[in-house]
């Protein structure tokens, strides 16, 4: 509908200076509160985030499991487990074991494989049997960083997911939300815990102690912004499967001869 | 003016819920929040530095046992880490100074972790069956009465 002019001709307002002063002061006013209230936070804070001698533009990082050669010592669990102080009982890493035939399948992780495996006897014949180590697949597109609410958890733009503890309210969406149980509520501190690749050595050039002492190589870690780098070459070459595709999360850990039975 | 008394006084009201807005904002927002994202920006910074590493790798090691260190590398144990038998370097180094010494342990359940024969390892590993491999008792030592663990023998 067109714009329907008043059907009088409005007379020219009678100006009042008064008022036009204190809108225009008011105006002033709120904006400068603006200004003092936003910009003075974000110029003090650019600075401190990401250090001085790392720059995580120059990153992206993966996660290589090959599980033919894994023996299921568990060296790779313990050693988070003193790297990072994990509470008794929970995991950031943990090792599966697989035993599959015909007739059935037999899947057990005897404390996440923290002091290995027992031998197991089976109800059916096992045809082939296989360890699986597990860990945060630290993905592309996370469910865990959607559903939390105070933006406690994030990804770095290095590829890293991680939980920020002062934020964290512990209320375990993202525990839930997580398809690969890769996230637990600390019984220490409330607040989520997971797998970080061990950030505070990978930004300082080191592998996740995992990795590091991990004795028959099943567990590698890779830079893809690297051109020399072994596991980039191996994920861009070989052929890599990824837990529960079907959710498309677009996990960062790749697996190598993964079977049909791991979920 | 004193007919626009109304519309002043309205506008203070407005002006104080803006600033009071602002204001709680201000102080309830982390500083850095929002920089890189819907997150605390400075997070990312603290997560660096959460705590010193711990584990340091064999080279670590070898710069004071290269006795050890040169067994290692020539033996079967060459992709073994020192750190996975005796413990991460910061239990027995911090700072360039020795806090305490490493432990070690000569009990069958540690070589049994990687070399007792069960259902999941690669059959080419190499791995016995304890009750078979040992006569007598499994206690603790045992295994090392044959192998060096430093530098094993099949």
């Amino acid at each position: 509908m067109p714009e329907s002019p008043s059907p009088t001709p409005a007379a020219p307002a009678p100006e009042d200076p008064a008022r036009r002063d204190f809108l225009e002061q008011a105006l002033r006013l709120a904006g400068g509160a603006f200004v003092f209230f936003c910009g003075g936070t974000a110029a003090e804070a650019v600075s401190g985030a990401a250090g001085e001698a790392y720059n995580w533009d120059e990153h992206r990082y993966a996660y290589l499991i090959d599980t033919e050669k894994c023996i299921g010592c568990g060296s790779c669990v313990r050693a988070c487990r003193a790297e990072n102080d994990v509470p008794d009982g929970f995991f950031r890493t943990w090792i599966e074991r697989y035993v599959v035939g015909p007739e059935g399948s037999h899947v057990d992780s005897p404390a996440g494989g923290l002091e290995g495996f027992p031998p197991v006897q089976t109800a059916f014949t096992p045809t082939k049997s296989f360890f699986v180590p597990k860990i945060c697949n630290h993905c592309k597109e996370t469910p865990c960083i959607q559903v939390c609410p105070v933006g406690a958890s994030y990804r770095t733009r290095d590829g890293v997911v991680l939980v920020d503890g002062q934020r964290c309210i512990g209320c375990g969406y993202c525990v839930q939300a997580c398809p690969y149980g890769s996230r637990f509520l600390s019984p220490r501190t409330h607040t989520a815990e997971k797998c970080t690749w061990c950030y505070h050595r990978i930004t300082k050039g080191l592998r996740p102690a995992c990795v590091e002492v991990c004795p028959t190589g099943t567990r590698q870690f890779g830079d893809m912004k690297r051109d020399d780098d072994p596991v980039r070459r191996q994920i861009e070459r070989e052929r890599v499967a990824i837990l529960q595709p079907h959710l498309l999360t677009e996990p960062q850990c790749f697996y190598l001869h993964l079977d049909k039975e791991v979920r | 003016m004193e007919h626009a008394r109304h519309v002043f006084r309205a506008a203070l009201v407005l002006v104080v819920a803006v600033a009071a807005v602002m204001l709680g904002r201000g102080l309830l927002v982390p500083r850095s929040y929002g920089i890189y994202g819907p997150y605390r920006a400075d997070n990312v910074g603290e997560q660096m530095a959460v705590r010193e590493p711990r584990h340091a790798g064999p080279a670590a090691c070898a710069a004071c046992h290269e006795k050890q260190a040169t067994a290692r590398t020539a033996g079967g144990h060459r992709t073994v880490s020192c750190e996975i038998c005796h413990a991460p370097l910061s239990a027995h180094v911090r700072a360039g100074a020795v806090v305490a010494r490493m432990p070690v342990d000569p009990s069958v359940a540690l070589c049994a972790r990687c070399h007792r024969r069960i259902a999941g390892r690669p059959e080419k590993f190499p791995q016995v069956v304890l009750e078979q491999h040992v006569e007598g008792a499994l206690e603790s030592g045992v295994c090392l009465g044959c192998h060096d663990p430093h530098s094993p023998k099949p």
